[in-house]
């Protein structure tokens, strides 16, 4: 076991790929109707969000609450693209990551000269403007949305139906978590947590605190494109303004902070947790936002560092113990 | 100990999505899936349980209990979807009921098609759900075709032709506006004196009214939600257009925040909708009654489309001969709706349905009334204006 | 030289926080940086380090390269280091991560392949991490490794905040009060190891201090602020004798008893 441990920790890459064959088995093994792929490529798909939000928020430390408007974007540049030029996935999903990526630009340059609750105001207006600009341009459908946005096709299979479709939000969700560890594992991972703790003792030490600050934006900005672009081809391929406001930000941010701020599974396990429970409170929908609200105070006060530092912490202390205990031999 | 009691419960929530609903095949099952966040959004639901359970204690539909699934929505279309989705393949209903809003309910076709469950709408307007030409999907209101002709006729040849339009951009009402205008444009050769598109939950439309003045309309059309409705009303007085500038609203004034709201303001007002509370048929009488009790409202056509759809639902599914084979079922409830004609309840006008899957077949109520408030405030009253019965392929 | 600075100049509004200070510093030297409260000594620390911009006119120089306007990182990749008065530790990061992200300028592989994950940034990840837990060792801190550093005492954040300017392998390193509010023991133990390191790395250093026997014991060389100006330099025993130094600490004449007690050397 610790041998193959130490493989992994070697070649992360092999985790991976050992993940990407347990996830493809699961739908013939465990999933008894559609509605469960449907609702695995929606924890997919927040997941791919939340672990871009855990780099800007929880690893660089910059309050954004504008991130809804940057998962439209990549959203509206993949339903542009079918609408207007009939692209599919395999096109629109690059072109869209690229976009959002810009508009990443755009939302780090307010971070540059604010900080905490000012940032927030600069984000969440930003991102409710992204919202607006679609919800009142004819050219992006405004209210009636986008609809019948096709499913990609690969090998003569089109991936129209939510079995289906797992097999292609399930890659694009590993991918995307694999960067994002290769990232926060690396030295930029540090800097991030750096300039998060202290950027002016970051500076000091030789980081460049723009630089990070604009990579964390572009780089968590890129994942919600990709999220983006997952979710308007999820059959049955229609987006509206409405799904990207204020209460899906703070979902957001719940699946982030519920899971761990700044720790690198604290998105995943927040997005998994968070979109489970709310799908099986669905028939309690009077008490749901109630759930919601309680879950993230009792968080904040009980678990400030989420699920994510909760677990940290059992493994340390263990190591602790076992160190300890080698020594009193 | 503790901490792996935690971790070990959050792996048990993962495993029960994976766990399968057990089946209970003697049932028949009707999910729900509903905007209910307003105090009138959970009313609309508890109407529907009440209903289901008064059936359930009547025993049944041919003998057969009824279990009933209710989802919110939130007016999303991505929870609208979750939610069709879940009904058709996790929870295996027989029908669905839904949604409040049409950009939710035209996601929601495709996927209950492609299940093969019938839906019915109780509350979407937009044309464009029928027109996607589904064999599953039956609409209990008028479609926002038949609105914008009645509505179009009406302001023409009895209000005038220079109409100023304020709407904000939520999906119907931009959709009522638009259409009218559209309409206008083909029948009459006129164009709009004066036009805007509002912002979204904007609560100053001062600016626009005052411009909309200056065209100096005979008629202003001010399409909005509940809210943006009344507010714009309100307002329209504060900016001095005068009495004698007819306004129209969109189906959204039937219901009864916007004469208690506006109060005088709505005074005048003209909309066309499927329903008037001032309906003098006993029918309607008793419902009117009954809601009040119960609910505390007047009922809107919001209310009565619901009774109207449940009150049609029920003779339908006790058509149907349930074998136990889901889909055959679900196709037997489909073709029973379909074969639903000329349903007088409280709707203004007789509810068919046919075989096809289009528009003509499937846009249930073709009777549009035209409403008039005659006073406002928290004791309102209507009077109707007239009542047109168009061809099933009219304003297509 | 090392570090020069010519014509220094920082005014806050109508303050002259330093007022043309030319400093001369040579490679291998530790400079002592004394003065009252408030006479300049951690803005020229926050010039020099780039924290703030000089006035018009300044100029510094570093190791050959002109810094008057380079921003902090730039001036920390140069391989200038400094610690702070406030120590700014990264309370919310392992000890052992605190000190790898002083590491950061050194680190040899490129964006590209963090992102794309290639194995030998594993590797080398790992060589940084032995070399860094050596360091630690070396101030005494490896136990703690995987510590918050939130969690450390007060004396061990001195040491971990030492330890995070050193990762960085600088060639000057700035000390902005190292002991302040230690016990006299832990400031033997910290100027120890404080000696060690320079010994290893070869490191040049600028100490601020307010305990002056530290400085006295340590400095080779000692420079004098007293409202923004340069008012003496030269050795410890030279510096004791002055008279300028003198009143500016203590504002008048005075014999040289009372003077030993007054700097307690």
């Amino acid at each position: 076991m610790e041998k193959f441990k130490d493989i992994i920790r070697q070649y992360p890459f092999l985790g991976f790929i050992i993940a990407f064959f347990i996830l493809m088995a699961i739908p013939s093994i465990f999933f008894t109707d559609l509605y469960q792929s449907h609702l695995s490529s929606l924890i997919f798909i927040n997941i791919i969000v939340a672990a871009g939000l855990n780099i800007v928020k929880g690893y660089c430390g910059q309050v954004t609450v504008g991130h809804v408007g940057l998962y439209a974007v990549g959203s509206y540049t993949a339903g542009c693209m079918f609408m207007y030029l009939g692209a599919s996935l395999w096109i629109t999903l690059p072109v869209a990551i690229l976009v959002t990526g810009l508009f990443g630009v755009a939302f780090a340059i307010p971070s540059f000269r604010l900080e905490g609750p000012y940032l927030a105001l600069a984000t969440l207006g930003g991102g409710e403007a992204i919202r607006l600009f679609i919800e009142n341009g004819e050219f992006f459908g405004s209210t009636y949305g986008i609809s019948s946005i096709s499913q990609p096709e690969l090998f003569g299979i089109t991936f129209d139906t939510p079995d289906k479709y797992y097999y292609i939000s399930m890659p694009v969700m590993l991918i995307a978590i694999y960067f994002s560890f290769s990232v926060l594992r690396s030295s930029i991972g540090r800097a991030f947590m750096a300039v998060r703790e202290d950027p002016i003792s970051a500076a000091a030490s030789g980081i460049n605190v723009k630089k990070h600050k604009m990579l964390a934006f572009i780089l968590s900005a890129m994942f919600a494109g990709a999220a983006g672009a997952v979710y308007a081809h999820l059959p049955p391929g229609y987006i509206h303004p409405n799904n990207y406001t204020v209460i899906e930000m703070v979902t957001f941010l719940a699946m982030v902070v519920f899971g761990g701020l700044g720790h690198i599974w604290g998105g995943i396990i927040g997005a998994v947790i968070i979109t489970i429970v709310y799908d099986l409170t669905r028939p309690l929908y009077e008490y749901q936002l109630f759930i919601f609200g309680l879950t993230i105070v009792l968080t904040i006060l009980f678990m400030p560092k989420g699920i994510g530092g909760f677990i940290d912490k059992y493994f340390i202390d263990r190591r602790f113990k076992k160190k300890q205990a080698v020594a009193d031999k | 100990m503790k901490k792996i009691k935690i971790i070990f419960s959050s792996l048990v929530f993962t495993a029960s999505l994976l766990m399968s609903t057990i089946a209970q095949a003697e049932n028949i099952k009707i999910g729900v899936s509903f905007r209910m966040l307003s105090d009138v959004g959970y009313k609309h639901g508890m109407l529907i349980e009440d209903t289901v359970k008064m059936w359930n204690s009547q025993g049944g539909i041919n003998g057969k209990k009824i279990d009933l699934t209710l989802y919110n929505d939130e007016c999303k279309s991505e929870k609208g979807v979750a939610n069709a989705t879940k009904l058709a393949y996790q929870d295996k209903v027989h029908v669905i009921i839904g949604s409040s809003c049409s950009s939710v309910t035209l996601p929601m076709v495709p996927v209950i098609t492609k299940a093969g469950v019938p839906q019915i709408i109780p509350h979407s307007t937009s044309s464009k759900i029928t027109m996607t030409g589904s064999e599953y999907i039956f609409r209990v209101p008028v479609s926002s075709r038949f609105y914008k002709i009645v509505q179009g006729k009406f302001t023409a040849e009895q209000q005038g032709k220079k109409i100023a339009y304020i709407y904000v951009p939520d999906q119907a009402s931009m959709v009522f506006a638009k259409e009218m205008m559209k309409y206008m444009k083909d029948e009459y050769g006129v164009d709009p004196v004066y036009q805007v598109q509002a912002g979204e939950k904007e609560t100053d439309f001062r600016s626009f009214l005052m411009k909309a003045k200056a065209a100096n309309p005979d008629v202003i059309v001010l399409s909005g939600l509940v809210d943006e409705t009344v507010r714009m009303l309100v307002q329209s007085y504060e900016v001095g257009i005068p009495k004698s500038v007819h306004r129209v609203a969109n189906s959204v004034a039937s219901k009864v925040e916007v004469p208690t709201n506006a109060g005088k303001a709505a005074v005048g007002v003209v909309y066309s909708a499927a329903f008037a509370a001032s309906d003098t048929r006993p029918i309607a009488k008793k419902f009117v009654k009954m809601v009040k009790s119960k609910y505390g409202v007047t009922p809107g056509h919001d209310f009565s489309q619901m009774q109207d759809l449940l009150d049609m639902l029920k003779p339908a599914l006790e058509q149907v001969n349930f074998t136990g084979n889901l889909a055959a079922d679900r196709n037997a409830v489909r073709d029973s709706i379909a074969n639903i004609k000329n349903f007088t309840g409280l709707a203004s006008g007789p509810i068919s349905f046919c075989a096809a899957g289009s528009p003509e077949c499937r846009d249930g109520n073709k009777t549009p009334v035209m409403i008039k408030y005659t006073r406002g405030g928290k004791n309102w009253k209507t009077a109707v204006a007239g009542t047109v019965t168009f061809k099933p392929s009219d304003g297509l | 030289m090392l570090l020069k600075t010519k014509k220094l100049m920082k005014a806050f509004g109508g303050l002259k926080a330093i007022n043309k200070v030319d400093f001369e510093l040579p490679k291998n030297e530790i400079r002592g940086i004394i003065g009252p409260n408030g006479s300049g000594k951690s803005t020229f620390f926050n010039l020099v380090s780039g924290v703030y911009d000089p006035d018009p006119g300044s100029y510094i120089e570093f190791d050959g390269h002109d810094i008057t306007e380079e921003p902090p990182h730039k001036v920390g990749e140069l391989g200038l280091a400094r610690t702070f008065q406030l120590l700014r530790l990264y309370q919310d990061m392992s000890v052992i991560n605190n000190v790898m992200s002083g590491y950061h300028t050194l680190v040899p592989y490129r964006f590209i392949d963090a992102v794309v994950g290639r194995k030998k940034i594993w590797d080398q990840e790992k060589v940084i991490k032995e070399e860094m837990m050596d360091l630690l060792s070396f101030v005494g801190l490896a136990d703690y490794a995987e510590m918050n550093a939130s969690e450390l005492s007060g004396g061990q954040r001195r040491l971990l905040v030492l330890a995070r300017a050193i990762a960085g392998k600088p060639k000057l390193l700035m000390l902005d009060e190292p002991a302040a509010g230690l016990s006299p023991v832990n400031v033997d133990n910290l100027m120890k190891i404080l000696m060690r390191l320079k010994e290893k790395y070869g490191l040049t250093l600028i100490i601020i201090e307010h305990i002056l026997k530290v400085v006295m014991d340590t400095c080779s060389k000692v420079t004098v602020l007293d409202h923004g100006e340069k008012i003496a330099e030269g050795t410890p025993s030279q510096i004791k004798d002055d008279n300028a130094v003198i009143e500016a600490y203590l504002g008048k004449k005075m014999d040289d008893e009372e003077m030993r007690k007054a700097l307690a050397v």
